[in-house]
């Protein structure tokens, strides 16, 4: 237990004071802030630049007889500002939208309850047609609401939004509404693409330092004090812990970027989208999905007898969190499919896909008792055979081979007697 | 305190590594262990201290197994050299030592004694990787001895190194003897072997080919080697029955023959050609012996 600790807290330490670690840290937390703030960024500049609203040369030349053109001139909440043109064609908007002046033109004909709209203009934002649609609308419904002499009561009758709720059928069921499914969906999306990361990241991490430790010859020094099974899981703790004190730094970032931003739809996140239950569960299987790939990515390291061979090494670590990456964002349009669930009890794929389940549908508390056991049991089996492997892996050296590797580490760390 | 080995053996597959070996060393030996490269003697250093298990056979310290509770008893000076080479001297013995339960202050305490012993105080904060091999191999010797270990074992302790740092080695490898702690050491250098080993096994494709006290060893060795000078040439006693080998130098030949009868009948040989002006039968070195008994092996 001892060396247990010594192992640890070395390795911990090693990571948390290591240059490399502050500054990735540092530059992933400040990118995190940067990107956050685009927008207030963005702003700064932009506003410097163009500071009125666009405007907007409006010829009306409906049946109406100008009356449009002046309810939308007169409309002072919009992003855009109209300006009539009572006598003016088409043509002299145009030309006016062409000058200096203004950026876009406007033409309406027809009767009001058949009215139709012109809009000419130029530049890449795809919104200003969809917003100008709106304007014309509301100045539509306006006009002919006023016109058929509708009074505030009748007003309201037509415009009043229905009550709409969505109910369970059984008292325990939950319906998915727009809401909840957002929110399960980013959460998932977050964790499956977190895990993927820390497969990459700290898998590479893990098996790095082990062949390090084996190419330089120290490993043998080591495993001659210390059980290579308690060094392996010093080990992956140790760069666990790092990892750990690493996202906590990245989620603060997150945290003070979106609360510096100012921005409703960040803080929205933190009070409505993030479900807190479902954090308890990422938690855990982040820790068991790191377990199950860390184990594996120790062993791997220890099968290699040099730092550049490591990369080649995790190739099969790396596309195993690659193809549950990818089934999870399937899974994310169809987690009640029954490919889904029966990959769920896959321990890879436990963490990403039960995960997928719990948050996008209803799993019976059962069966994710199940599910989290058999993850569990797969962790500690994967991580013994990886020690075992490991114990003789570390004491080899020579070409990597993954079949011929594995089978001699085996033999060299066999229990006899 | 004694490390016993008992019939000890191991096989990886068809390969059968160590091959019944048993020895004992008493506390405050120093027992020596030669073969060529492959003959077993590093997979025996690994199963002394339970890094790989024995196929059958059992290797006890003290009367109990070298399990990981009780490696802080053993220092272990690998033969293939190996640090951390980016931790600093420091750095690097407070971890390792400290997995062999040393407190730091202990581990500074001692670090510095011996730093200033092989006279590089000055490389306690200088990483590894700055340091010169035979300096490392110092460091590496402190890895293996700080802790005061009851039983040191040295793979090789003296390759890669200049003739004062070896004599400077020799002299720590003898002062700790002298503090009771027993000692296994491998070395290529039979030079060595025989100024620091009482006992010792030689160790041919895993089998215990010779083993036994040195002096015995070698007065009971039947293959003398008989050093002559004379005027003149000695080749025709190749023809000699008994005769080994016959290596010419500039003013006579060594001579090496299976045993003393032989040395008499070549003596009446010489004789009958003309005068000696030496003729001296003398016990074969380690050197001898070895290429004797392993050379194949090592020729390999």
């Amino acid at each position: 237990m001892n060396n247990f600790w010594t192992t640890f807290t070395h390795t911990a330490s090693r990571r948390l004071k290591s240059k490399a670690f502050i500054f990735a840290t540092g530059i992933m937390a400040l990118l995190i802030i940067g990107i956050l703030n685009l927008n207030n960024i963005l702003g700064n500049f932009e506003s410097e630049e163009t500071e009125d609203t666009p405007n907007i040369a409006v010829v009306d030349e409906t049946e109406n007889g100008g009356q449009f053109g002046a309810m939308l001139e007169s409309m002072e909440d919009g992003s855009y500002n109209y300006v009539h043109f009572p006598d003016g064609s088409v043509d002299d908007a145009i030309e006016e939208a062409s000058g200096e002046d203004y950026e876009y033109a406007l033409a309406l004909f027809g009767h009001p309850s058949d009215l139709q709209a012109e809009f000419y203009g130029e530049g890449s934002d795809f919104r200003v047609g969809q917003e100008v649609n709106q304007d014309v609308q509301r100045a539509k419904e306006t006009l002919v609401t006023s016109e058929l002499d509708l009074n505030e009561e009748e007003l309201a009758m037509i415009f009043n939004p229905v009550t709409f709720s969505e109910l369970p059928l059984s008292e325990q069921g939950e319906v998915q509404t727009q809401e909840s499914h957002m929110q399960a969906y980013w959460m998932v999306y977050g964790l499956v693409f977190a895990i993927y990361l820390i497969v990459i990241t700290f898998g590479s991490m893990i098996a790095t330092e082990v062949a390090t430790e084996k190419s330089s010859r120290v490993m043998e020094l080591i495993v001659s004090s210390v059980n290579p099974v308690t060094q392996m899981l010093g080990k992956l703790m140790g760069i666990g812990l790092a990892g750990m004190v690493n996202l906590t730094i990245l989620a603060g970032a997150v945290w003070l970027g979106s609360y510096m931003s100012g921005e409703e739809f960040l803080q929205m996140i933190f009070t409505e989208v993030i479900d807190y239950s479902l954090i308890i569960y990422a938690l855990v299987f982040i820790i068991l999905g790191y377990f199950v790939y860390g184990g594996i990515a120790a062993m791997l390291g220890a099968l290699v007898s040099r730092a550049e061979e490591v990369n080649q090494a995790i190739q099969p670590l790396i596309f195993l969190a690659m193809i549950a990456f990818f089934i999870s964002m399937y899974g994310l349009n169809a987690p009640d499919t029954m490919f889904i669930q029966a990959l769920s009890y896959i321990p890879f794929f436990t963490p990403q896909l039960l995960f997928l389940r719990i948050g996008m549908g209803t799993v019976p508390i059962s069966e994710v008792t199940l599910i989290i056991a058999i993850l569990v049991i797969s962790a500690i089996l994967i991580n013994v055979l990886a020690a075992r492997i490991y114990k003789g892996g570390v004491l080899m050296y020579g070409k990597f081979s993954f079949k011929n590797g594995i089978k001699q580490a085996l033999k060299i760390s066999k229990k006899e007697n | 305190m004694t490390l016993e080995i008992n019939h000890l053996k191991k096989r990886f597959d068809e390969h059968q590594a160590v091959d019944d070996i048993s020895l004992s060393v008493n506390k405050g030996d120093m027992f020596g262990m030669l073969g060529a490269n492959g003959a077993g003697k590093t997979t025996t250093f690994r199963m002394i201290f339970g890094l790989i298990d024995p196929t059958a056979g059992s290797v006890t310290w003290d009367k109990d197994r070298l399990s990981y509770k009780r490696t802080h008893l053993v220092g272990y000076l690998p033969e293939e050299r190996g640090l951390f080479p980016k931790l600093t001297v420091k750095e690097q013995l407070i971890y390792l030592m400290r997995l062999n339960n040393m407190k730091k202050p202990d581990i500074l305490r001692e670090m510095r004694h011996w730093l200033d012993r092989f006279q590089v105080p000055e490389y306690e904060n200088k990483k590894i990787e700055e340091l010169s091999k035979g300096n490392q191999q110092k460091i590496q010797f402190m890895a293996a001895v700080i802790h005061k270990p009851e039983l040191l074992i040295l793979d090789e302790p003296f390759s890669g190194l200049d003739p004062v740092n070896s004599d400077m080695l020799k002299e720590a490898v003898l002062d700790i003897q002298k503090q009771g702690t027993t000692i296994v050491f491998s070395s290529h250098q039979m030079r060595n072997v025989e100024e620091l080993c009482e006992d010792l096994i030689m160790l041919k494709r895993g089998k215990a080919v010779l083993q036994g006290n040195l002096k015995t060893i070698k007065r009971s060795y039947g293959m003398k080697s008989i050093s002559i000078r004379a005027d003149y040439d000695l080749d025709f006693l190749h023809s000699v029955p008994g005769v080994l080998s016959l290596d010419k130098r500039k003013d006579g030949a060594i001579v090496k023959v299976e045993s003393e009868d032989i040395a008499e009948s070549i003596f009446h040989h010489i004789a009958k050609k003309g005068f000696v002006r030496k003729f001296e039968v003398e016990e074969p070195s380690l050197h001898d012996i070895f290429i004797d008994k392993a050379g194949e092996d090592a020729h390999e």
